[in-house]
């Protein structure tokens, strides 16, 4: 089996496996107690503050670890909305995920309006239009860092400068879930107030993440109780996820140069079907800057991207159309609608996703096994 | 005293000489559907009894989806002779209950000192002593309170109706052609409730259909079987038969030469598993593959009736009917299933015969069929 939809989750690092079940079976202890095998507990989830914090341009007592990225987005984006005194806009990404997307709705019901920043052709914030929809009254922008489903890079911080230029009280916050670690942020260099990590996309542990939150950024928390995270979160600690994605976050950190192999893939496999015109890259070409080094979207004329998608699992190869989140509904993106492409393109999009584990010869097998299938499927387009 | 659950027949008691073996048969399928919560099933006095289960709900959920029961009650098993303490009882029971009510009494056991009218009034006078704020209504009350006098006392004051209809079983075996639609569902429940034993024919189109179709239509297969017993599932590969269709005949015919192959291949998989029919969810004018003259077309290639019991069926009642039975949720599911796949733009609605038998010139028929009845594989459910 080949395994590309990395951008749904990845196969946990062993390293990730090991101490996870070390803390299940050791060190177990509520890390909030007052004995001193807690104490332990409480070290390791300081040891994996400072590692995300060091990797983000972050202080360890700003990052407030969360079940993953869906609560990250919830917190920033309705933690600030309850702050606010008057009403006020919330700029958001056309393309984000639904965990900001649909969240955004439910601020609009607490009386806010939501402005939606529009992308272009290749999926990236149109930084012209943007600007027109910015105000003094823009509470919050949020924008993704990565785009899940093109791997477009976003312009952080020039959009944080504008937005920041028309109020200097605003709040950014940025979806980092699939650029965390795959693509460099600095939060205070570009200017975010509010990072969304999660763990499983780094090849950690499912639920576990992180939101960074700088300080001097007002929150309401979305969960009350005892009080943990500077009762922005409270809950007891998740230790077995949280030594775990410390793990994946020094893998990762040791790693780098495996991350920039990705791209040398990904730059591959469009190289394989340079000569197949019926294909088209959706978003930022692989060798562009704003291009992710992991994510690759592509349309196939002639051929619906669920039935190609089946077919490639057939010859063991996994990729997904669209996002995962969105595949079973079987809807057309709304992400690649929303970059103007046509119904049959959007319709024909897979995407491949990588990891770690991928090697430069999985790109020689799918491209391969690409050319042979569509062969054969763009015999039977749908009339 | 035990809590134990009366079940009521429907049809079968219509039944003459040959009476015993659809007793035997739905006897059969009771203890079957109590068998995961331990029920014992008995027959006394020319009725069915559950006794001994672990969880009534569940005891009563799976008993009422037995074709050929007519509806349960539970009951108080008790001894008879104390008639007070029955009569306790019975304010037990009726203690949670308001509005009105009425007490029926049956007494089988003739020699018991109170006939049937003492019995109601008796039980009917303590209970409202002890309630009063009951009242009694004979014409038409809320709750009816049974007590009937046999071996023992029992006792029911609710009673649940079931799905009706007969023993599973008791009337052959047909074929379904199950697409994962909301209509072949209902249609197989319509027939297994007749008594018809079930297996079912499944047609995937890989690529064009996703693994998860084929799960949906193996989970609508399980959960008719909840009904129907185990059954038998052949998914048969259906894609290069779609494909030489598509590329070799008219378009406007395509979707009815498809159909026609569904109905050669569903007869002889019908033939291997000894069923005498094949059913499917058709209704008329739903779709262009349905209007009667296309009906007529379809119908041509079988050589053993075809039931389509929801012919008559309006697309809302269907949805209320799958509803019911509990199909509709996994129904709705939206992965594509192969009859939607290469749907012409403008299929005949009114093919004429002559012209499809044509068409079909163009294709190694014989092989074809061979070839996807070789490739099916059979999914036991249930």
């Amino acid at each position: 089996m080949i395994y590309l939809d990395n951008s749904a989750t990845t196969r946990p690092f062993d390293g990730v496996i090991e101490a996870m079940d070390r803390c299940m079976r050791e060190t177990y202890f509520n890390a909030s107690a007052a004995y001193g095998p807690a104490l332990s507990v409480e070290r390791e989830i300081g040891e994996c503050r400072r590692a995300v914090a060091a990797q983000v341009g972050a202080s360890p007592e700003e990052v407030i670890f969360t079940s993953g990225g869906t609560e990250g987005d919830n917190l920033a984006v309705i933690g600030v909305a309850m702050t606010l005194r008057r009403p006020s806009n919330f700029a958001v990404l056309a393309t984000e995920h639904p965990a900001v997307a649909e969240t955004v709705r439910r601020v609009e019901k607490m009386g806010h309006e939501v402005r939606v920043l529009p992308v272009d052709g290749r999926g990236i914030a149109d930084l012209a239009a943007c600007e027109a929809l910015l105000s003094e009254r823009t509470a919050l922008v949020s924008c993704m860092q990565v785009s899940n489903e093109t791997g477009a890079i976003q312009p952080i911080e020039r959009l944080a400068a504008m937005a920041r230029a028309k109020n200097p009280e605003v709040r950014v916050h940025v979806d980092g879930v699939q650029g965390f670690m795959r693509v460099p942020m600095h939060m205070a260099r570009m200017g975010v107030d509010l990072y969304t990590i999660s763990g499983h996309k780094i090849h950690g542990p499912k639920g576990v993440g992180a939101l960074v939150v700088r300080k001097g950024v007002r929150l309401a928390p979305q969960m009350t109780g005892g009080g943990q995270e500077r009762a922005l979160r409270s809950g007891t600690y998740n230790s077995p996820a949280i030594v775990g994605l410390r793990a994946a976050v020094r893998e990762m950190a040791s790693r780098r140069e495996d991350v920039e192999a990705m791209r040398a893939m990904k730059v591959h496999l469009c190289e394989l079907l340079a000569d197949e015109d019926y294909v088209h890259v959706n978003g930022p070409l692989p060798a562009q800057e704003d291009s992710a080094p992991h994510i690759l979207s592509l349309s196939f004329e002639g051929v619906r991207g669920e039935v190609l998608r089946n077919a490639l699992e057939g010859e063991g190869i996994l990729v997904s159309t669209g996002s995962a989140c969105a595949s079973h509904k079987q809807k057309v993106s709304a992400s690649l609608k929303a970059m103007g492409l046509s119904g049959e393109r959007a319709d024909g999009a897979i995407r491949v996703s990588l990891g770690l584990f991928n090697t430069m010869e999985e790109m020689d097998e799918l491209s391969r096994k690409l050319i042979r299938l569509c062969a054969t499927l763009r015999q039977y387009r749908r009339r | 005293m035990r809590e134990i659950l009366l079940v009521r027949y429907g049809e079968v008691f219509l039944k003459g000489q040959n009476r015993p073996f659809f007793m035997r048969k739905l006897i059969d399928h009771v203890k079957l559907a109590v068998s995961g919560v331990g029920g014992r099933v008995w027959m006394s006095e020319g009725r069915i009894y559950v006794s001994d289960f672990s969880d009534l709900d569940e005891c009563i959920r799976r008993v009422t989806k037995v074709f050929g029961v007519h509806s349960v009650s539970p009951a108080v098993e008790m001894e008879k002779g104390d008639f007070e303490a029955i009569c306790r009882q019975a304010v037990q029971m009726m203690r949670p209950l308001s509005g009105t009510f009425k007490v029926l009494a049956r007494r089988s056991d003739k020699r018991y000192p109170l006939d049937s009218p003492a019995i109601m009034r008796e039980a009917g006078g303590y209970i409202l002593s002890e309630l009063p704020n009951l009242r009694v209504d004979v014409n038409n009350p809320d709750h009816v309170l049974t007590i009937e006098i046999r071996d023992h006392a029992y006792l029911s004051v609710r009673r649940e109706m079931a799905v009706g209809g007969m023993p599973m079983g008791t009337n052959g075996k047909a074929c379904l052609l199950l697409s994962g639609g909301i209509d072949s569902p209902v249609a197989g429940y319509m027939i297994a409730k007749r008594g018809v034993e079930l297996c079912c024919v499944h047609y995937h189109s890989f690529p064009y259909t996703s693994e998860r179709a084929r799960e949906k239509v193996l989970e609508l297969a399980r959960l008719l079987s909840e009904y129907c017993g185990k059954m038998r599932v052949y998914v048969v590969p259906f894609t290069e038969i779609q494909m030489q269709i598509h590329q070799k005949c008219p378009e406007n015919y395509t979707t009815l030469i498809m159909r026609r192959y569904m109905m050669r291949i569903a007869q002889i998989l019908a033939q291997k598993e000894g069923a005498q029919a094949l059913i499917t969810g058709e209704s008329i004018g739903q779709v262009a593959s349905q209007t009667m003259e296309a009906l007529g077309c379809t119908d041509e290639v079988a050589d053993m009736p075809v039931f389509r019991p929801c012919i008559g069926m309006d697309k809302s009642e269907i949805i209320e009917r799958a509803e019911r039975i509990g199909t509709f949720e996994t129904s709705s599911l939206p992965y594509e299933d192969c009859c939607t796949v290469f749907t012409p733009k403008h299929p005949a609605t009114h093919p004429r015969k002559e012209l499809i038998a044509k068409a079909e010139l163009a294709l190694d028929g014989e092989a074809l069929i061979a070839a996807a009845v070789a490739g099916a594989e059979a999914v036991n459910v249930g």
